[in-house]
């Protein structure tokens, strides 16, 4: 599902940063896997090239046959939106839309019409469990609540793979278990490619795979 | 579409009070821009009234004092116009100079009938008269070449003069009105709105005043003119021609007076562009404040909303999605307060014309669908060059910008 052969990064300045050297990464489809480094190590600057959030500077990303090199914005745009469904820590809903409004707003982008992204947002809805509070605000949800809806939303258009950018970072430890549950669930069911970003053991130790990241270098 | 609308309608909602205050900005320039137009529209009326009617290729001329002795001439001679004259100007071949007209001038006359009698003074005109003063016929026709030719006995008459005489203007015509032991065949009534004379035909009004080749006045139609230049050689022309005939010089201003009629209505014209002009300049300088404002809050509004434009391009908006709904947000706050603005301004013109619309030198203030529609044009344009700057900064937005917390 994602390979990365050779991937370097360097942050241009006075004195350069050399932040990725030389990662050679295979994640197969439907694994479950962590990565995890303090802060500095790159593990920010890996997620952001997974999630062509950013460039790299040589090597090779192939995601889903797909080679991520040298995009435009648009192509970009357009590759994030069907092939990545992202969760944040801070679960980045819009604050002043509704949970079905902001599950839909990634078909918004591809054109889908209205009825039909609000059809299949509630069904989004309905898998995370959250199918009766669909018409309440982010600020009338709690953090797990919020973090099932980005869940829901990272979903909805089937992406190859799920980035989660320490989905767990914001939420006390019971929802946690939960939302760790639910990535696990998605899973085993329905054999989604998930890679999730941390630094918390705890976490880590419930993905099948962990990915240790130190200085721009895998380690494991 | 709508789901753009939605999303507009969403952040604009989202900052009430904000949107408002910069939509006040905008509906007052609008306001000012159509009141100033409004108003500037009651002059150009007034004048279009006044004088637009006015025949515009003509020149007159009265008869003057020399203010220079000339060939032996004493200064402060009186130059005396004569029926001669035209003849001699038409014979030139100047290329300028059309058909060459005079009028004379009657004293005061009384004229009576049956019901009624009033004082006036008589015009002996050519047909030509009726165009180039501009004047329009309420009933019956102004006078003919025929009249001229048989110097017959006929009079139009003013509105005001028909209706003491005769009551109904419509009726008057067929009539005969006595002037001393003259009785004249009314076949005509004008719209006298200033005018106070009657018209009776040229040359039965050189018999009236005894047959001699004096005249108060000399027309001169122009022919292939077209700029202020061209107006001024024609009168050149003429001086110089009647200087010749009437022995002064040339030089000499004040010999022979000149109304320009052609050079007067390009002035005219020039000034009423002028005054159009400065109108759209100073409704549009005071709809700027406005649009500056809306400029304002929309870099503002981009600026709160980074994060949400990162995470929105993260999840897959194009850049130009992006540009879009900014432009789109900042041309619908203007235009949505605009047209508040050109309804409070169309409803104080509207009163304004209620109450003082039919004074001189002004008539019916007000805007017209021309405008309305101009105004349109500007508010869409000005709205997208509100947005303008904004949405690009916008578009420097990177959706690694979802990932940094607040």
């Amino acid at each position: 599902m994602i390979t990365l052969k050779d991937i370097n990064k360097t942050y241009p300045g006075i004195v350069p940063l050399h932040v990725l050297r030389d990662i050679n990464l295979h994640i197969d489809k439907g694994e479950l896997v962590s990565i995890m480094g303090a802060s500095g190590s790159g593990k920010s600057t890996l997620l952001n090239i997974l999630g062509i959030l950013d460039n790299y500077d040589s090597g090779e990303y192939w995601l889903d046959g797909v080679l991520i090199r040298n995009l435009s914005e648009n192509r970009a745009a357009e590759l994030r939106n069907r092939m990545i469904g992202f969760v944040f820590q801070s679960f980045n809903l819009i604050s002043y839309k509704d949970a079905v409004e902001n599950v839909a707003l990634p078909l918004f982008y591809q054109g889908v019409g209205r009825k039909k992204r609000r059809m299949l947002a509630m069904e989004q809805l309905e898998r995370v469990g959250l199918a009766e509070r669909a018409h309440h605000l982010p600020g009338e949800l709690s953090g797990g609540q919020k973090q099932r809806v980005a869940l829901a939303r990272a979903l909805i258009t089937n992406p190859s793979i799920i980035l989660a950018d320490e989905p767990t970072g914001a939420l006390d430890s019971k929802t946690s278990k939960e939302v760790m549950q639910l990535f696990r669930d998605l899973n085993t069911d329905r054999n989604m490619t998930i890679i999730i970003v941390t630094h918390d053991p705890g976490v880590g130790e419930q993905t099948s795979r962990i990915i240790r990241i130190s200085d721009g270098q895998i380690t494991v | 579409m709508i789901d753009l609308a939605n999303e507009i309608w969403q952040t604009m909602r989202n900052n009430k009070l904000r949107t408002a205050l910069t939509g006040v900005a905008v509906a007052w320039g609008i306001f000012m821009l159509i009141v100033l137009l409004g108003m500037s529209r009651g002059v150009v009326n007034a004048f279009d009234a006044n004088m637009g009617k006015r025949g515009s290729n003509a020149i007159n001329i009265y008869p003057g004092v020399t203010t220079e002795a000339w060939h032996g001439y004493k200064m402060g001679r009186y130059i005396q116009l004569k029926d001669g004259d035209k003849d001699v100007l038409e014979s030139r071949g100047d290329n300028k100079i059309g058909r060459v007209t005079a009028k004379v001038y009657g004293q005061s006359m009384t004229l009576s009938t049956d019901r009624d009698y009033a004082m006036t003074y008589y015009e002996g005109v050519f047909p030509s008269e009726l165009s180039r003063s501009g004047t329009t016929m309420v009933a019956g026709r102004f006078i003919n070449d025929a009249d001229i030719d048989q110097k017959r006995k006929v009079i139009v008459l003013s509105l005001k003069m028909a209706e003491s005489l005769f009551a109904n203007p419509e009726k008057s015509i067929g009539e005969t009105v006595r002037f001393g032991n003259l009785s004249f065949l009314v076949v005509g009534v004008f719209d006298s709105r200033w005018s106070r004379q009657v018209y009776i035909p040229y040359s039965t009004a050189r018999m009236l005043a005894g047959n001699t080749d004096n005249v108060n006045q000399l027309v001169v139609e122009l022919d292939n003119v077209r700029t202020l230049e061209d107006g001024i050689a024609a009168e050149r022309t003429i001086r110089n021609t009647l200087a010749s005939i009437h022995d002064y010089n040339p030089q000499d201003e004040s010999a022979v007076y000149f109304w320009n009629q052609f050079n007067q209505h390009l002035q005219m014209n020039t000034g009423m562009s002028i005054l159009n002009i400065t109108v759209w300049v100073i409704g549009i300088f005071t709809l700027l404040s406005g649009i500056i404002g809306v400029s304002n809050i929309m870099f503002v509004s981009v600026k709160e909303r980074t994060h949400e434009i990162g995470i929105r391009r993260a999840i897959g908006a194009k850049p130009h999605s992006i540009l879009t709904q900014i432009i789109l947000e900042s041309v619908s706050i203007t235009t949505l307060f605009g047209y508040f603005g050109i309804i409070l301004g169309t409803a104080l013109t509207a009163v304004i014309g209620h109450f003082i619309g039919e004074q001189d030198g002004f008539l019916n203030p007000g805007v017209d669908l021309s405008i309305a529609f101009e105004v349109t044009v500007v508010l869409i344009l000005a709205g997208a060059m509100a947005g303008m700057f904004p949405a690009l900064k916008a578009l420097k937005v990177k959706p690694v910008e979802a990932l940094r917390d607040e």
